[in-house]
């Protein structure tokens, strides 16, 4: 049952000039993905779909997106935060669907929580793969309390017409094919 | 700040000891954290001692004001994460969870929702960070936060968790946890 944890660089870079990136780290899980039990994958239904909420959020540079602006596209929204553990582990995974897909018309869209746009730069310009997908910030948790989010990470997914079929609450492995699975259905949906 | 991180590593598990049949005990060997844990029923739970420092130095890097960072770092805190192992959904609400000290009464638990009632009517938006009160998760589903009681550091006391899977409940009772000894005690 012994673990073995390490303190990734990530972690010890984040240390050193940022000691805001670690607040919060509830429990604390601070460690590299290896030490840790896999994340599952299972996204789960919702049924019937639900029309997701509207909203437009700032992303990094102070320009806004809306939810609109990305009807004809699956979307793959989570909210999250630096803090969580299982946020960061995550989400590179999200970032590797996100390259499988992007052509065919997904969209990984990451709503941060509570946090300063510098340190969540910081924060990703450290992830490997570095996410390239928007990252907008709901700095009150309106959004977050639109769609009910208990905890994070929350993840849905979003068909084109922006109806939630899919939800998982903790972290998750995206890229796994069952996932991509789902995506491919929703991708060939109208 | 010196000595945050290491405790941090809360979850680094040293030398596991079953206190009960199904309870498994953790102490962090380099901080001296301990950490239950719970697996049954359908539910997976572990309670980790947060020490006070860390709840101060982590909401003041949030920003939040010293009002509400003392508010919980006063308490007996405990990191709590909760997964639904089974396959059906699983609900809880910390509402029904109770604490017992040692003369075994029932005591209640402060929500997330009091919480943020709290913190919002001072202004505070921040949402984040105690264990959601009243969750369903479908399978696979999981969550973390903090269970806090109006309890001394260093105090011990038991914490009943109920929850229910389609309309079945279950309960299961923490006997002799420990809260974290404050920081002198350290």
């Amino acid at each position: 049952m012994k673990k073995s944890f390490r303190i990734s660089n990530v972690h010890r870079h984040l240390m050193m000039h940022s000691l805001a990136a670690l607040a919060l780290l509830l429990v604390a899980v601070a460690a590299d993905a290896a030490d840790l039990p896999p994340l599952g994958h299972k996204m789960n239904p919702v049924s019937p779909p639900l029309a997701a909420p509207g909203f437009s959020l700032p992303d990094m540079d102070g320009e806004r997106h809306a939810l609109d602006d990305y009807r004809g596209k699956v979307v793959m929204l989570n909210f999250w935060a630096t803090w969580c553990p299982p946020c960061r582990r995550e989400m590179p995974s999200m970032q590797r669907l996100y390259e499988k897909f992007v052509d065919r018309g997904l969209v990984v869209v990451a709503v941060n929580q509570f946090e300063d746009p510098d340190l969540v730069f910081e924060f990703t310009g450290r992830l490997g793969p570095e996410p390239t997908f928007p990252i907008l910030f709901d700095r009150e948790s309106r959004v977050s309390e639109q769609y009910k989010v208990k905890g994070l990470p929350t993840t849905f997914l979003l068909d084109k017409q922006g109806r939630i079929h899919y939800r998982a609450i903790g972290g998750r492995e995206f890229d796994h094919p069952e996932v991509e699975a789902l995506i491919e259905s929703l991708l060939d949906r109208d | 700040m010196r000595g945050l991180w290491p405790m941090l590593l809360l979850l680094s598990a040293g030398p596991v000891a079953a206190d009960e049949a199904t309870v498994g005990v953790s102490i962090d060997p380099e901080t001296g954290i301990k950490s239950w844990k719970y697996t049954g029923d359908g539910l997976d739970i572990e309670l980790v001692q947060v020490p006070p420092d860390f709840i101060r130095a982590s909401y003041a890097a949030r920003g939040l004001p010293k009002s509400v960072s003392e508010a919980v770092a006063t308490r007996c805190v405990f990191g709590t994460i909760v997964r639904n192992v089974s396959d059906r959904p699983l609900s809880y609400r910390v509402a029904d969870w109770r604490y017992m000290k040692g003369d075994g009464v029932e005591l209640p638990i402060k929500t997330k929702t009091e919480w943020l009632r709290e913190w919002h009517g001072m202004g505070v938006r921040f949402s984040w960070s105690i264990l959601a009160d009243d969750p369903t998760f479908a399978v696979g589903d999981w969550i973390q936060g903090f269970t806090t009681m109006p309890e001394p550091h260093g105090s011990r006391l038991s914490l009943k968790v109920v929850w229910s899977i389609e309309g079945e409940a279950y309960e299961k009772v923490f006997s002799d946890l420990e809260c974290a000894p404050a920081p002198d005690d350290a």
